[in-house]
């Protein structure tokens, strides 16, 4: 019998990994942490006591800051530990060495600003160790002298400690020993007994393979500046899920690396990648959260190289009935999760963000790395994409065929065959000879264009942007100081490099419309394969020993992709004279990414495993400040069936970035291929997205201002219920949605966990009333999209669905009021002009709605903002509500009003008809 | 009666006018009767009239908004006099998008759309009449065509007919060379027979005693010498062996020579006595009639060999035809003359050969030619028709791409 549960799992593995071999990635192509040099390193050193000890009497205490020195007892190498307290419950730990042989690498730009502090006060020292007092709330950080630990506190609770396993490391920059090093040097050393301890490490170190020189495959990596790794473990008591330090296409809920790699954080571009692994994907952002009902933390660990991250815990092992015992003999050690956080060079810059709320989490990061851009409106809509659309007269016909068969969309896309040979920046003369005809004629229509930009230029003395990239130096270098070329779309292709001011504003500078041939503002960019992707690159990208000016690849790999949608996105906005908001997506990205457009999760592949990945995919993107997030809509590689399309649809409706992409060599899929019924199918998905679009509106512009997720985890908004923790296949959209889409083929129901124990829960397709904190299984068909609207909130729509959302500008919005059992709701109205940055300067509508007691009323929430719609209120649809006698609309001006009203007693729905008012004025609506 | 049916008509006009019922067609016109109410055309609920057209659906059909963006489900009818009308959307009823031609759609809207119905109808009827006119150009050259081929139709029948009748023609003098054959190959073989049949002496009864002395004088001298007698005479049961010299000299009477005199006593005398010598046995070369007769069956059987062969020819010529003509050239042999032609299409690098009943073939600039296959055309697609009526033979253009997708 015990055998049997044992077997279950391992059966489980192996027919996982089975499958996974008939149509996966390269595993070969991509390191492993064995294969990485210092992943292994570090990794080998276990747990034990910290060679480190604080040095005390180095302490310095400032108003805004706490500096202190660490000396490694094996070797004698000082570093400098600073210690900062930021407004807004945010700790900064900070370790470099002392006296670096040059200068480590600190990530720039990344930071909105430099941090603002608070006075950190000292509250008590001995030879021990030192107590500060972090701010006024009773949060202490406890530094331990022998060996170096910290500790952060709350009462008698440690929230976080760093260094308690002892696995902070720091590899100290040093000179090459080995045969060809100065004899007069060696000398030396052997004449200063007082070094002997010293040498005698660092001749211990040098045996160690992969210090100086790296092959992976038939790649070599020299590495001029020798080992640079550093390490750092944080401990989390009372911690079971940890979530975040995307990008991977693995749960939500992060799971323990005991047994396996660490996940791995290391822009790469891979090639049909695989599910539930810990491997490295597209972008990397190394921010984890912590959560357990009481509390919700941050770690941000700042840095750009390549970086691996191990968890365990100590309940990881443990079954329910394990823990269930462990329970009954009262014999239960505190859960604790442990986290290392391990990267091949700069520095220990990290962000203790100590909640304590999900949403204070997320403010503190926002004020750390910025949040959302605020996109266009239009972008909200659908994207239809492909590659490729193959010239002019396809992007007609396709654009035609939404009008034919009465499905909106704003964007068409052109992927990399609507160059002229893969010069980006140009069009192909003969699909796309006139690219401003093509512009003009999805303007009249109100709808938009999205054209690629890759940062790999053509090797092409003939090719503008080629050569004045490479006359301005702006190229990045290889080794030798020579400009760096690689393999990819066009060939031979070099790459900017973006890590230059100048170089990024040279580029924005090409977006210009005098500079950018066939551009019109109604057409956006797209920027790929900025890992950056060299197919024939180690890992397909860039080898480490390329030179950024004083850097060398291996330290700013990460943030490449970061740099190259920023200066994009700068481009944009300077084309417009700074009037309208920018649109690019971006593959590759890093912390703070969020701040220029959107992401998708990269190429994958139509499959049901796909679909259902895609929520926990950008689940983890949204916790760490990327709401933007998306999934090819269909899957890029293979053919989707039919009713996986459909679902697909279903699914990416109510996801951030909603677009259909499909790959070169698949059979063209428009939503109209599949026969009527399936036509039906999507053409009702993607209508029930445009009804939204003022509510997702509504929270992109929250989330601009917060920082807090658009799509986001369950357990954000019930951080007590753990029943929700490590839900990944429902989501909330904002507070007031919940969705849970059918991504199981032939479902002919699903189970979604309606949270909230007071809460009450509305199907919006049948207004149907459901109590929370229960699983609800819920019959589906075809057409079936399960999505609930909480009882206690309003929720604006625009029910007249035109061909594109700019063509619903003007149109009335509907309120669908859904009471709570308290029958109160509150929700928001935001309007603007939908495209420009004048919202900045306070030409908005922004409202709040909101029904108690009967009495349903719009107030000004911004009354300092002006902005002036033709939108009116057609409609009030009241969720939950009994039978009023009278219905009585008091305007602005003081004129009551009767309204009329339809009421639907089997589902409790009242319908205001026709109330009319302008959506900016305030109104009262009263029931009676 | 009359009367009273202008009088109606008039009024009913009037009465039409009078209401206005944006975005309906006159044939819906009478479901928007001006009443206190209104039914749903779906009959699912009655509201009041005013609430037509009110911009806030009532309907589930979305009936009573015909003429607004209210409806998920309504329809707009352009009425766009001067052009067509037409059904749209009403999701496209004052959407900043001109849709219906007499800018009906957007009578609230910043879009300042123009009545263009006139210009796109006389842009419309002068397209249709440039389609009739060439419909009729189209017509005009496949009367042409039919005409041209039935012609060709007929021509080939007659050329088949003709054919046929020199094939049994020729059927019957093959019978007759045949017979001639035989006839010529038995008399020489009788001849043979009868050159055999000689040797019992019955073939020189018919002989006299010159013609033997000449035939035996090869020389014409007027003598018979030992050689000659040895090369032409034979023992009659050893042809085989030649006669020695004295054997020679003892038929001649053991002289060296002997003149006719001498002939008729000695050697006439063995040789008619038939039983020691004879004269060697050389059939044709020596007999005329044996040679005749072998010139003459010769000669049949080469006459026969020329008869035979024009015979095939003819047959395959009647087969080539039959094929051709057994292809579908529609209905009145419109397509015939496409038969022989070919027509170049230039995609890209690439240069189309198409040749209608034959081969296709694409050539690269570098010269590489590569066979396609072979292109049947269905002629009762009557499609490329209008085409024919603009590319005519010899233009180095292709009636269509569509014909042949490019080959990329």
């Amino acid at each position: 019998m015990p055998l049997l549960p044992r077997m279950v799992p391992v059966l489980v593995l192996w027919l996982a990994v089975c499958l996974a071999e008939t149509w996966a990635v390269d595993r070969g192509n991509f390191k492993t942490c064995d294969q990485s040099a210092f992943c292994k390193r570090q990794r080998a050193l276990k747990p034990g006591e910290s060679p480190y000890r604080a040095l005390l009497e180095t302490m310095e205490l400032t108003n805004t800051r706490l500096t202190l020195q660490l000396i490694n007892d094996n070797n004698k190498v000082r570093l400098l530990l600073e210690l900062y307290r930021l407004q807004g419950n945010i700790t900064r730990v900070k370790i470099n060495e002392l006296k670096p042989l040059k200068p480590r690498y600190e990530v720039p730009d990344v930071l909105i600003r430099e941090p603002p502090t608070e006075p950190l006060s000292l509250l008590s020292q001995d030879e021990n160790g030192v107590v500060l007092s972090l701010g006024s709330e009773s949060q202490r950080v406890i530094i331990s002298a022998r060996p170096f630990r910290l500790d952060i506190m709350e009462g008698s609770d440690v929230l976080m400690s760093l260094n308690s396993r002892g696995l902070l490391t720091f590899e100290h920059l040093r000179m090459r020993k080995d045969t060809q090093a100065d004899p007069e040097a060696e000398k030396k050393e052997e004449a200063d007994p007082a070094n002997q301890a010293e040498t005698t490490k660092e001749e211990e170190e040098k045996v160690e393979d992969g210090m100086w020189e790296e092959t992976f495959k038939s790649h070599s990596d020299s590495k001029p500046n020798g080992p640079s790794a550093i390490s750092l473990d944080f401990s989390l008591p009372g911690v079971e899920h940890v979530y975040g330090i995307p990008e991977h296409a693995d749960t939500l809920r992060l799971k323990t690396t005991e047994n396996g790699d660490p996940y791995r954080l290391y822009n790469l571009d891979v090639f049909q990648y695989e599910l539930y692994n810990p491997m490295a994907l597209y972008g990397a952002v190394p921010v984890m959260l912590a959560h357990n009902t009481q509390r919700t933390t941050g770690i941000f660990w700042l840095n750009a190289a390549e970086t691996w991250v191990d968890i365990s815990s100590n309940t990881a092992g443990k079954t329910v009935f394990g823990k269930m015992l462990d329970y009954v003999q009262g014999s239960s050690e505190t859960p604790q999760t442990d986290v290392r956080w391990i990267s091949e060079s700069g520095i220990i810059d990290v962000f203790l963000m100590l909640g304590p709320t999900p949403k204070d989490v997320f403010s503190q990061y926002a004020s750390l790395t910025g949040t959302q851009s605020f996109p266009p409106l239009a972008s909200l809509g659908y994207h239809q994409c492909r590659w490729n659309y193959n010239d002019q007269e396809d992007v007609q016909s396709v654009d035609a065929g939404f009008d034919e068969h009465d499905i909106p969309y704003d964007f068409i896309w052109l992927d990399i065959e609507h160059t002229d040979g893969k010069r980006y920046f140009t069009w192909d003369p003969h699909k796309f000879a006139t690219p401003k005809e093509m512009l003009q004629g999805l303007m009249d229509k109100k709808r938009k264009l999205v054209a690629i930009v890759d940062p790999h230029i053509k090797v092409d003395s003939n090719y503008k942007i080629h050569n004045e990239i490479r006359s301005k130096g702006f190229y990045i270098k290889n080794k030798d100081g020579g400009d760096y070329e690689g393999w990819c779309w066009p060939g031979s292709a070099s790459y900017p490099d973006f890590f230059r001011a100048d170089m990024r504003a040279w580029w924005a500078s090409m977006f210009a419309y005098d500079q950018y041939e066939g551009s019109m503002e109604n057409m956006y960019t797209w920027n790929d394969m900025n890992e950056p992707s060299v197919f024939n690159g180690p890992e397909v990208t860039m080898h480490k020993d390329t030179v950024h000016g004083a850097w060398e690849h291996r330290d700013v790999h990460n943030l490449y992709g970061f740099y190259v949608q920023m200066a994009t996105a700068e481009g944009l906005i300077q084309r417009s004279g700074g009037i309208e908001r920018p649109f690019v997506l971006t593959r590759a990205f890093f912390a703070g990414s969020q701040r220029y457009g959107a992401v998708w999760t990269g190429d994958n592949a139509a499959e049901w495993d796909h679909l259902k990945i895609s929520i926990p995919m950008c689940l983890s993107l949204g916790l760490v400040g990327i709401s933007f997030c998306g999934a090819d809509v269909g899957g890029f590689f293979k053919s989707p069936s039919t009713e996986l399309l459909v679902r697909w649809y279903q699914t990416g409706a109510y996801q951030p970035f909603f677009r259909a992409h499909a790959h070169l060599d698949t059979p063209r899929r428009e939503p109209w291929l599949f026969g009527p019924e399936n036509t039906a199918l999507i053409r009702e998905a993607v209508r029930q997205r445009y009804t939204l679009l003022p509510y997702w509106y509504q929270q992109f512009y929250h989330a601009h201002r917060t920082g807090e997720p658009i799509m986001r985890p369950l357990w954000v908004e019930y951080p007590q219920d753990p029943a929700t923790f490590a839900v990944d296949d429902e989501f909330l959209i904002g507070r007031d949605l919940l969705v849970h889409p059918v991504t199981e083929e032939g479902a002919r129901g699903v189970t979604a966990y309606l949270p909230g124990k007071d809460t009450v829960w509305f199907d919006i397709h049948t207004f149907q009333k459901h109590n929370g904190a229960q699983n609800l299984y819920i019959p589906v068909t075809m057409s079936s999209i399960p999505v609930f609207q909480r009882g206690g909130s309003i929720i604006p729509r625009k029910v007249r669905v035109r061909r594109s959302s700019t063509c619903m500008e003007h149109d009335p919005y509907t309120l669908y009021v859904a009471l709570n059992l308290q029958r109160t709701a509150e929700g928001e109205l935001y309007i603007d002009d939908g495209h420009t940055f004048n919202y900045e300067k306070k030409e908005f509508i922004h409202r709040r709605l909101s029904f108690a007691k009967n009495i349903l009323s719009s107030v000004n929430l911004a009354p300092d903002a002006q902005f002036t719609t033709r939108s009116w209120i057609e409609r009030v649809v009241i969720l939950g509500a009994s039978k009023p006698s009278k219905v009585t609309l008091q305007t602005a001006d003081g004129q009551d009003s009767q309204l009329e009203f339809d009421f639907d007693a089997s589902m409790s729905v009242l319908t205001l008809r026709k109330p009319g008012m302008n959506a900016g004025a305030d109104w009262t609506v009263m029931l009676q | 009666m009359r009367f009273q049916v202008i009088v109606a008509a008039v009024f009913w006009s009037g009465f039409v006018e009078s209401r206005k019922v944006r975005g309906i067609s006159s044939s819906y016109k009478r479901f928007y009767k001006e009443r206190k109410s209104f039914l749903c055309i779906d009959g699912s609920k009655i509201i009041p009239f005013e609430q037509v057209n009110d911009d806030y659906c009532d309907c589930e059909d979305g009936s009573d908004e015909p003429g607004t963006s209210a409806c998920p489900r309504g329809r707009f009818y352009c009425t766009n006099l001067g052009f067509r009308p037409h059904y749209i959307p009403s999701s496209r009823v004052n959407d900043g998008i001109c849709d219906c031609c007499d800018a009906s759609d957007e009578y609230n809207s910043p879009a300042h759309c123009q009545n263009t119905c006139w210009n796109l109808g006389q842009k419309e009827r002068a397209y249709v009449e440039g389609q009739m006119r060439t419909l009729d150009e189209g017509l005009r050259l496949k009367q042409q065509l039919i005409e041209e081929g039935v012609l060709l139709w007929r021509e080939k029948q007659a050329q088949l007919r003709e054919l046929q009748q020199v094939a049994e023609d020729l059927q019957i003098k093959l019978e007759e060379h045949r017979r001639r054959k035989h006839e010529a190959e038995r008399l020489k073989e009788q001849t043979l027979k009868a050159l055999e049949a000689g040797d019992s002496g019955l073939r020189h009864q018919n002989r006299t005693e010159t013609s033997i002395f000449q035939l035996l004088d090869s020389n014409k001298d007027g003598s018979i010498t030992v050689d000659e007698v040895k090369t032409k005479v034979v023992l009659v049961h050893d042809e085989e062996r030649l006669l020695s010299e004295d054997e020679a000299l003892g038929l001649l009477g053991g002289g060296h020579q002997i003149d006719l005199t001498k002939f008729r006593r000695t050697l006439w005398d063995v040789l008619t006595r038939g039983d020691s010598v004879k004269i060697k046995d050389t059939p044709g070369s020596d007999d005329p009639h044996l040679e005749a007769a072998d010139k003459a069956a010769e000669w049949e059987a080469t006459n026969l060999k020329k008869v035979e062969e024009a015979y095939e020819t003819v047959n395959m010529e009647i087969s080539d035809l039959r094929k051709k003509l057994a292809i579908d050239y529609g209905t009145d042999w419109e397509f015939l003359f496409l038969n022989s032609q070919c027509y170049k299409l230039k995609v890209y690098e690439y240069i189309y050969t198409l040749c209608p009943f034959n081969q296709v073939t694409q050539k690269n600039t570098a010269g590489t030619e590569v066979s396609l296959g072979s292109l049947s055309i269905s002629p009762h697609i009557h499609q490329p028709l209008e085409h024919i009526s603009k590319v005519l033979p010899g233009q180095l253009s292709f009636p269509s791409e569509e014909v042949l997708p490019s080959a990329r």
